[in-house]
C-alpha cells in the first residue's frame, strides 16, 4: 500500500500533521513505536497549552489529539523505524520488519531522555532509577528520592512527585536552577525539597535496589552519599535520528536541519517538532510545525501527481 | 463510564473485527473486598454493547471454582479474553488509561486471528514447547507499558504454551512487594526471570528464551 503521507512518530507534532493531512483528504499513515502521545503522554499536567485555563493532563491532551486525527482518517501502525530509502519513488520506510511506501514523509520522532552515564544508572533502571514520574511516582510513596536536573522538566516533574514521596533531594550541576521562574518558586516554597546546587552526580549505589547516590560538591570537591530509594533523571534530551544518518542533513547534535517551512535536505521529506533544529521545544511549537509540514506535504504530493 | 463520543471512536476502531470475542469476567459480590470490580464490570458491559461480536460472561471468584481453576485465575478483578479458544490472555485490574488502548488492540487482533507479528518471529515462537507464564506489570498512566502488554498478548496468540497476564499493579500492592516492582513496565517470566522497560518484540522474545534456558 502506498500512502500519500507517512508520519514517523506520534507525539503532538506528528498527530497535528495527521489531523491536517487527513483533513486535506490525503491518504495518511503514522508509524509509532509505542502508543501515540510522545513525551506529553508522560507529563502529569500541562499548564501552558492554550485553551486550558486550569491546565490539562498530558495523557488526556494526547488522547484527544489522537482521536481527532483518527477522525480524519489517520491510520496508526505500531512499529519502530529501522531503515529507509528516500531516493526511491515512492519513498520507502522499514519498521519492525514491515515495509511501507509513501509519496511524502514527515519525521516527528522527537527526543528521548539523555542518560547520565554514571555507574549504577543502567543496573538500577526499573529498580529505583526512572525517567517517568507519572509511570513510576506511586512506587515511591513516603520514600526519599533524588531528582537530577534543575531545568523546567526536572522541577515540574518533581513537583508532581511531592504528592507521593517523603523528601526530594534535587541535584543540579550548575550553581542555579534553570527552570521557569514560576516552577522554581513553587519548589522553593515546598518543605519536601533539599537543594544540592553546584553538585555533580558520581554514582547510584545499592545491592538489589537503589539505596543511595554519591554526589560531589563542585566548589569544595567534597564527595558524600545521599540516602534515597528512587532516582528520577531529567538532564536533557537526545534526538531520535539514528536511522536517518546519511539520508538527510543532520546537525552536529543530531537534530534535523530544516527551516521554518520544515523542509529537509530531501524534497518531500519534512521534519517537525523537537527533532528539528530549532530554538524553542514545546508542544505549541511542535503543533505549529505539524501544521506547516502537512501543508507543504500536500503541495508536494499534488506536484508529483501533475 | 464511556461517553457517547468514546463509544463512537471504539466502534470505528473495532470495525474490522471478524470473529466473536468473549470476556470471561471474574468478580466477587461482597463489596469492599475488590476495589475496582464494579467499575471493571461496568466498563465491560458498556463495551459489549458497542459490537455484536463482543459478549460477556460474569463469574464469581469464590463460587465458580472450576472456572477459576481451569482458567488459572488467581486474583480479581480478572478478565479472560477469548476468541474461538482460550489463548491464555488475561487482564487483572481495570483496563483504563493507556491500557485501554492496548486492550482494544488485543481484542481486534484476537478477532482477526492474526497477531500481526512478522513471520520470522512467529517461527521462533512456534518452537517453544515448555510452558511460559508472562506477567506484565503496568499502570494506566504509563505510555510505555502498552507496548509490552500488547507484545505479551501477541506471543500468547502464537503459541498455546504461552500465557500472558497483564496486571494493573497499583491495584495489587502485595505483588509490587513480592516482585520488587519499582518501575513499569516490568515483565516477569515463569517466576525465574524478569526485565524492566518496553523492549522491541525480538528482545522480549530473547528474554523468554533466556528464561527457558535457565530452567
Ligand atoms: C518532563 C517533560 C515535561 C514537559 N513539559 C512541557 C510543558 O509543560 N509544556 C510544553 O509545551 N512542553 C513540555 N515538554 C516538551 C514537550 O513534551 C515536547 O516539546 C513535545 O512533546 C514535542 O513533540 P514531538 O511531537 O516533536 O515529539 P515527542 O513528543 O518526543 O514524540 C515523538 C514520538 O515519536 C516516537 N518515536 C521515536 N523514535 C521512533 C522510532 N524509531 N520509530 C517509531 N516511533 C518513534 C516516540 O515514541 C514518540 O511517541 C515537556 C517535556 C518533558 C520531557
Amino acid at each position: 500500500m502506498i500512502f500519500d503521507v507517512l508520519i514517523l512518530g506520534g507525539g503532538p507534532g506528528g498527530l497535528t500533521a495527521g489531523i491536517y493531512a487527513g483533513r486535506a483528504q490525503l491518504k495518511t499513515g503514522m508509524i509509532e513505536r509505542l502508543m501515540p502521545g510522545g513525551q506529553v503522554a508522560g507529563t502529569e499536567l500541562i499548564e501552558n497549552y492554550p485553551g486550558f485555563a486550569d491546565g490539562v493532563a498530558g495523557p488526556d491532551l494526547m488522547m484527544a489529539m489522537e482521536k481527532q486525527a483518527r477522525k480524519f482518517g489517520l491510520e496508526i501502525m505500531t512499529g519502530t523505524i529501522e531503515s529507509l530509502d528516500f531516493k526511491s519513488a515512492p519513498k520507502k520506510v522499514v519498521a519492525s520488519g514491515k515495509t511501507y511506501y509513501a509519496k511524502a514523509v514527515i519525521i516527528s520522532t522527537g527526543t528521548d531522555p539523555k542518560l547520565l552515564n554514571i555507574p549504577g544508572e543502567k543496573e538500577f533502571k526499573g529498580r529505583g532509577v526512572s525517567y517517568c514520574a507519572t509511570c513510576d511516582g506511586p512506587f515511591f510513596k513516603d520514600k526519599d528520592v533524588v531528582v537530577v536536573g534543575g531545568g523546567s522538566s526536572g522541577v515540574q516533574e518533581s513537583l508532581y512527585l511531592t504528592r507521593f514521596v517523603n523528601k526530594i533531594n534535587l541535584v543540579e550541576f550548575m550553581d542555579h536552577l534553570n527552570a521557569e521562574r514560576i516552577l522554581q518558586e513553587r519548589a522553593k516554597k515546598n518543605q519536601k525539597y533539599t537543594f544540592y546546587l553546584n553538585h555533580q552526580m558520581l554514582s547510584i549505589n545499592g545491592s538489589q535496589k537503589v539505596e543511595s547516590v554519591t554526589v560531589k560538591n563542585r566548589a569544595t570537591e567534597e564527595a558524600f552519599d545521599i540516602p534515597a530509594e528512587g532516582v528520577f533523571i531529567w538532564v536533557g534530551m537526545n534526538p531520535n535520528t539514528e536511522f536517518l544518518q546519511n539520508h538527510i542533513d543532520i546537525n552536529p547534535w543530531g537534530y534535523i536541519v530544516a527551516g521554518e517551512d520544515c523542509q529537509t535536505s530531501v524534497p518531500g521529506v519534512f521534519a517537525v517538532g523537537d527533532v528539528r533544529d530549532k530554538e524553542v521545544r514545546q508542544i505549541t511549537t511542535a503543533v505549529s510545525d505539524g501544521t506547516v509540514a502537512a501543508e507543504h506535504a500536500l503541495k508536494y504530493v499534488e506536484s508529483q501527481e501533475n | 463510564m464511556l461517553r457517547e463520543e468514546d463509544k463512537k471512536q471504539i466502534q470505528a476502531q473495532l470495525k474490522d473485527m471478524k470473529d466473536p470475542v468473549r470476556f470471561v469476567f471474574f468478580t466477587q459480590q461482597m463489596a469492599g473486598t475488590c476495589q475496582y470490580c464494579i467499575e471493571t464490570e461496568t466498563l465491560l458491559k458498556e463495551l459489549v454493547e458497542i459490537s455484536e461480536l463482543l459478549s460477556l460472561k460474569i463469574l464469581n471468584y469464590i463460587t465458580d471454582k472450576d472456572d477459576v481453576k481451569s482458567l488459572s485465575i488467581d486474583k480479581i478483578p480478572a478478565t479472560a479474553v477469548q476468541a474461538d479458544k482460550d489463548a491464555g490472555i488475561r487482564f487483572y485490574g481495570i483496563p483504563t488509561g493507556y491500557e485501554f488502548a492496548a486492550f482494544l488492540q488485543m481484542i481486534l487482533a484476537l478477532s482477526q486471528g492474526n497477531s500481526g507479528l512478522d513471520d520470522i518471529l512467529k517461527e521462533r515462537l512456534h518452537q517453544i514447547q515448555n510452558p511460559v507464564h508472562i506477567q506484565t506489570f503496568v499502570t494506566p498512566t504509563c505510555p510505555y507499558c502498552t507496548r509490552s502488554a500488547f507484545t505479551s498478548y501477541q506471543f500468547a496468540m502464537e503459541n498455546s504454551n504461552i500465557r500472558a497476564d497483564v496486571v494493573e499493579i497499583s491495584e495489587f500492592p502485595h505483588l509490587a512487594q513480592k516482585y520488587g516492582v519499582m518501575g513499569v513496565p516490568k515483565v516477569v517470566i515463569n517466576e525465574s526471570h524478569s526485565f524492566e522497560g518496553a523492549l522491541p518484540e525480538t528482545m522480549f522474545l530473547e528474554h523468554i528464551e533466556i528464561a527457558l534456558k535457565k530452567e
